[in-house]
């Protein structure tokens, strides 16, 4: 059972990170602007961090399961390749969910 | 999810431009709805009650870092850990503001509603729209989408909170949500680049501390974007804000 004040209180702190993060760049325009790191961070850290989350929700599940990182190899191709064709975000992650879920059951 | 329909679906109206709210809202609801209730089911089968996944989805309505938060939440991790992961999840709303800046509305509670709920999803609507769109469209699409996706949370958590399901990987939705985010972000990117550092990073990080590897891999990623020697200069990259095209990468 998850304490419900702790839980609050973490949504809290969740809600203001996530807010600060949407509201900086209007707050600090001007600096964001015509600093040219922070541009070259913009163009660089998307692809970036998006593939970092994809390794390490990758590595987390592989950790759990106890027969091995293939499935999860299978699966993450599925979705990549689906995507890459179809460029359906729900067919990708429900087939890939889906594909993954059954290998795990059964 | 996917782009909002460029035809005009059906429209009598003067100005076949402006899409209605609920037009370009539909693709976003596509993804929001089964992401909200697959959130809303694992954060109740975690041991949350159902209101508090609504409350997740009212203020926080941030969808990976909700997602990342079950586990740390169920495992008691402190606070500061939580807003730290949460901070990391989230930087790249930082980027979105940029391309925004001179296109959202100027009146406070619009703009600011705005920016609250500037996800993903919302921001790559956002970005499609006309320059002319008027304020109370922008809200209405950004109060749609947090609606689909406070609808699918409230379904998951009524979900969650009945059925007792033994199946283990359903959380692997997550990990696909990040896949196809990472190939649409590979779409539009200038260079692979990103990703084969971001792959090495992540080995570094994962060798020399596997308890903190995302961290690390992240501040690897970003000391090396420092000191790359610049690449070549794409052509409108002088201004980020006036050139939706450049900054503006479409995704998801």
């Amino acid at each position: 059972m998850i304490d419900t004040t702790y839980a609050l209180g973490a949504l809290g702190a969740m809600a203001a990170v996530t807010f600060g993060l949407r509201a900086l760049p209007f707050l600090a325009a001007r600096f964001l602007q015509s600093h040219p790191l922070v541009q070259r961070l913009g163009r660089f850290l998307p692809l970036a961090i998006m593939t970092l989350l994809l390794l390490h929700t990758l590595v987390g599940s592989a950790r759990d399961n106890p027969s091995g990182p293939w499935a999860e190899l299978a699966a993450v191709a599925t979705v990549i390749v689906l995507q890459g064709w179809r460029r359906q975000a729900l067919l990708s992650i429900l087939t890939g969910t889906a594909l993954y879920v059954l290998m795990r059951n059964y | 999810m996917q782009p909002p329909p460029t035809t005009p679906v059906q429209t009598p109206a003067p100005q076949p431009r402006h899409l209605s709210a609920l037009v370009l809202s539909v693709p976003v609801a596509m993804g929001y709805i089964p992401l909200g209730t697959a959130f809303g089911f694992l954060f109740v089968q975690a041991g949350a009650p159902w209101w508090l996944a609504v409350v997740a989805s009212s203020i926080v309505f941030a969808g990976a870092a909700q997602f990342m938060m079950v586990p740390m939440l169920a495992a008691g991790l402190p606070l500061a850990t939580i807003a730290l992961a949460t901070l990391v999840v989230n930087l790249r709303h930082i980027f979105y503001g940029l391309s925004l800046l001179h296109k959202l509305p100027a009146q406070p509670w619009a703009r600011w509603y705005l920016v609250f709920a500037l996800t993903d999803e919302t921001y790559s609507v956002l970005t499609t729209l006309p320059a002319d769109t008027p304020a109370r469209q922008m809200v209405a699409v950004a109060l749609l989408n947090q609606g689909w996706w406070l609808l699918g949370t409230l379904l998951g958590a009524v979900i969650g909170a009945q059925a007792q399901v033994g199946w283990v990987g359903l959380d692997f939705a997550l990990a696909a949500l990040f896949a196809v985010l990472a190939v649409e972000q590979w779409r539009s990117a200038h260079s692979t680049a990103p990703l084969w550092v971001a792959v090495v990073s992540y080995g570094v990080a994962l060798t020399v501390l596997p308890q903190q590897a995302l961290l690390v891999a992240i501040g690897l990623c970003v000391l090396t974007a420092l000191a790359l020697p610049k690449t070549k200069p794409a052509p409108q990259n002088h201004n980020v804000s006036g050139h939706p095209a450049s900054a503006a990468k479409d995704r998801a």
